[in-house]
């Protein structure tokens, strides 16, 4: 079966920093897919390249088979991204964003009132609708940028710290709204440095570190008999042994 | 002693941050403003060994460049934000001395102290009191000078947190530039004198006027400089304050097509964001009063061209389109299938054309012509606008500070601002030579100018249009990543140019330096002086010809500023390597 996404050999270099090294990674279709590493391993730099948002220095990403890079528009339009602290046409409504984002899709006017306003309302941003996003708070953008990324239907996800500063109640809602996802047929890959939240949501897990994959499969495989945070703090953590507490906090 | 250690702090890390902000182009763009503002600096300090009325004069420039310097130019220098501070629980007060301490280290500081040298100068000349009391008068000089900056901006950036204050300080801001470059028509009008006293009764004159022997100046910029920091620690505490959320009601987006859909984006842009507002109005303002100003001496020859003027200020002022959207390109990038210029483009047109054409058709009505000269410019010019604006953004984008991530002061769109003013100022002469064909051709053979103009204009539309559409569709991912990470890339900042020997650099720095010198004043515009029959004006060689000669003058001028640009690809152009 074609995987959901296949990135192979992708590399990437920021001047002196090698921030990913020839990175293979294969997302089966169905797959619920956690990428988990520290800040600055190379997650955000990976997915980023995945989705055609910047050139790799090497190696290839396919969406269902199609290239990225040399069929974009196939590729593009198979995918949903949620990046990472990106800015969105910020002097629009979320229902406005909305509109134009499915209209530059090429979804039909209809569709696109009737999908935006059930996302909307699902996500808890129907009271908001005269707030323009550059008055969001840093939750609410992250669910408008989810609302983004669903809106065209696409067959896979890609999601970059989809829970960072959001509220656990909209948390629940993301989680249950992912899993109908997949349970639907469609993949998710999501990144996050929070290994409770990729053992309860994934079933697929890769360990970046330094620019690398450090182990991949299931999550299973990869955690073995331990917690995954275990596993994690194994593979890539403190390589000088040994946490340092800082004695002056203490009276 | 508490305040000098804040201070000193402050002052330390901005020389820190100076230093890891001044590498690779910016470093260049700050080598280039010294060396220039070092060359005023000494034009002023000559003047005080002339004509103390003229050094009155140009201290007054220098008071207006501060002031009106930010405003145009990304916001001032905010290296040190007062946000940094906001959770230290300094008073306001303590606040504004430290980063008042820490503005006078800077490039743009010390070219005013060399320039103030000048009261030194002129106190020397005069006698021992009036040279010492020349050290506190600088140094209270400056010290106004920049907190009259620093206030201006201030308020403005208050302002630009309302609509009507948007609107107001476009419209003000657009009035007051236009007067300085129309400073010649209020010179006539006060009859030729030279000077205007009111020079010497401007804060800026107020050190000359000590250093002279009015001692109670000194006392008096004294003053002013305690109550505009005041001020300043006033705005200080305003500025934390986040700006009210909107609560209006929102017409519904009518948009059906993906273009439709970007230019509805593109129009509710213009109308919602205050600094476009801002922009806009400055535009607007700055067209009419310019066009308008030759008014007070009777003559309403220029009054047709306030339309033109003002869709070139306009193009100016979004020269870096893309860059003040920030990381929003990369919803461009995931729908490659629609064309995000095209829409660009046509909300651009209907944002700015329905007001040139009203200005442009109400104000040549009022001096019954010459229309076909104005009927030839404005489709030329707007086309060339929005063929310019997309692609001159496209290739020059200046990373500019995502909107929602913008400190207190709106006006600061990008940490570059001279990356920003330069393409501002490069947007001016493209635009304005993209209306050369039809201009020449209107004024030779009349109403044909109109057809060139509305071909040229077309063309300039859809072909540099085109051409930003493949720039952004090749490129892409490569200006995502200058916008992200707020650099330009290694390989386009080395570009071909640090390869080239020294007699290559120097020859392309002194094409592409000089080459707008023939090319604009002394060609175009001395072709339209010439047009227009003002004669023997000032320093424009083509309009003290003979009249033979006159268009001939121009044109050879025209012709030495391209073969000036011409040199300067050709020694820049890539080739092979053998």
């Amino acid at each position: 079966m074609t995987p959901a996404l296949e990135i192979s050999g992708l590399t990437k270099r920021f001047g002196d920093k090698l921030a990913v090294d020839t990175i293979d990674l294969s997302v089966p279709p169905g797959s619920f897919f956690g990428l988990v590493g520290q800040n600055g391993a190379g997650k955000t730099t990976t997915l980023s390249m995945a989705v055609g948002l910047l050139r790799p220095d090497g190696g290839s990403a396919r969406i269902f088979g199609e290239d990225v890079w040399s069929a974009p528009e196939r590729a593009k339009a198979m995918v949903g991204v949620l990046p990472d602290g990106l800015a969105m046409p910020e002097r629009l409504t979320g229902l406005e964003v909305l509109t134009y984002l499915g209209l530059l899709r090429g979804l039909d006017k209809e569709v696109v009132a009737r999908r935006a306003e059930d996302l909307l309302a699902v996500l808890e941003l129907d009271g908001a609708e005269k707030t323009l996003v550059i008055e969001y708070s840093t939750g609410m953008r992250k669910k408008i940028g989810l609302a983004t990324a669903l809106l065209h239907a696409p067959r896979l996800l890609v999601l970059d710290e989809p829970f960072e500063a959001v509220d656990p109640v909209s948390a629940a809602t993301i989680k249950t709204i992912l899993r109908g996802f997949v349970a639907g047929g469609g993949s998710i890959v999501l990144s996050s440095h929070v290994m409770a939240l990729v053992e309860q949501l994934c079933d697929r897990v890769a360990v970046i570190d330094r620019g690398t994959v450090a182990a991949a499969g299931t999550l299973d495989e990869v955690r073995g008999a331990s917690s995954l945070e275990e596993t994690f703090v194994e593979l890539v953590g403190e390589r000088d042994n040994g946490i340092k507490e800082l004695s002056w906090l203490s009276r | 002693m508490a305040v000098a250690l804040t201070t000193l702090t402050m002052a330390r890390m901005k020389v820190a941050m100076l230093r890891h902000a001044f590498r690779g182009t910016r470093a260049q763009t700050a080598g280039t403003g010294a060396v220039l503002g070092a060359l005023l600096a000494a034009g002023t300090i000559y003047l005080a060994f002339t004509d103390p009325d003229l050094l009155a004069a140009g201290y007054a420039v220098w008071l207006l460049g501060w002031i009106l310097g930010p405003i145009f130019m990304g916001g001032g220098d905010e290296t040190l934000r007062p946000e940094y501070f906001s959770l230290l629980g300094l008073s306001p007060r303590r606040l504004a001395a430290g980063l008042l301490v820490s503005a006078f280290v800077g490039v743009a500081p010390l070219v005013s102290l060399t320039a103030l040298l000048g009261l030194l100068v002129a106190g020397v000349r005069l006698g021992v009191a009036n040279a010492l009391v020349a050290v506190p008068a600088t140094a209270l000089q400056l010290a106004v000078f920049v907190l009259l900056s620093k206030v201006s901006v201030a308020v403005v950036g208050l302002a630009l947190r309302t609509r009507p204050g948007a609107i107001v300080s476009g419209l003000l801001n657009g009035a007051i530039l236009a007067a300085l470059g129309q400073i010649w028509v209020f010179f006539m009008l006060f009859g030729q004198t030279g000077v205007p006293a009111v020079v010497w009764y401007l804060p800026s004159g107020w050190g000359l006027l000590a250093v002279q022997g009015e001692w109670w100046a000194l006392g008096a910029l004294a003053l002013l400089a305690l109550l505009l920091l005041g001020a300043w620690a006033a705005l200080l505490s305003r500025r934390a304050g986040a700006a009210r959320p909107s609560t209006r009601g929102r017409r519904p987006m009518r948009a059906a097509t993906a273009n439709g859909a970007i230019v509805a984006k593109e129009l509710r842009t213009w109308s919602r964001d205050l600094v476009r507002n801002h922009q806009l109005t400055f535009a607007l303002s700055y067209g009419v009063c310019f066009a308008a100003s030759p008014l007070v001496l009777g003559w309403d020859g220029m009054l047709p061209y306030a339309g033109p003027i003002f869709i070139v200020m306009a193009a100016a002022m979004t020269s870096n389109l893309y860059g003040t959207d920030g990381t929003a390109l990369w919803l461009t990038l995931m729908t490659p299938s629609a064309s995000d210029v095209r829409g660009r483009q046509l909300a651009w047109l209907s944002a700015h054309a329905p007001v040139a054409i009203v200005l442009t058709v109400a104000f040549t009505a009022v001096t019954g012509g010459p229309w076909p000269l104005i009927l030839a410019l404005l489709p030329a010019l707007l086309g060339g606008a929005t063929g310019l604006v997309p692609l001159v953004s496209a290739y020059g984008l200046v990373p500019g500070t995502d909107p929602h991530r913008r400190a207190g002061n709106p006006l600061r769109t990008s940490e570059d601002d001279g990356g920003l003013t330069g393409l501002a100022y490069l947007m001016l002469a493209l635009v304005l030579l993209t209306a050369v064909p039809a201009g020449l051709v209107a004024i030779w053979y009349g109403w044909a100018g109109v057809a060139v103009g509305v071909v040229t204009g077309v063309l300039c539309h859809w072909g540099l249009g085109l051409l930003a559409e493949r720039r952004l569709r090749s490129q892409g991912p490569e200006l995502l990543d200058v916008m992200r990470s707020g650099r330009k890339p290694q390989a386009t900042m080395k570009f071909r140019f640090e390869e080239l020997s020294k007699t290559h650099k120097t020859i392309a720095w002194l094409c592409f330096g000089f080459g707008a010198i023939p090319l604009v004043p002394q060609g175009i515009i001395a072709a339209v002086f010439v047009t227009n029959g003002m004669l023997r004006h000032t320093w424009f060689l083509a309009t003290y010809m003979p009249s033979g000669l006159r268009y001939p003058v121009a044109a050879a001028f025209v012709a030495l500023g391209l073969a000036m640009y011409g040199t300067g690809v050709w020694v820049v152009k890539p080739r092979s390597s053998r």
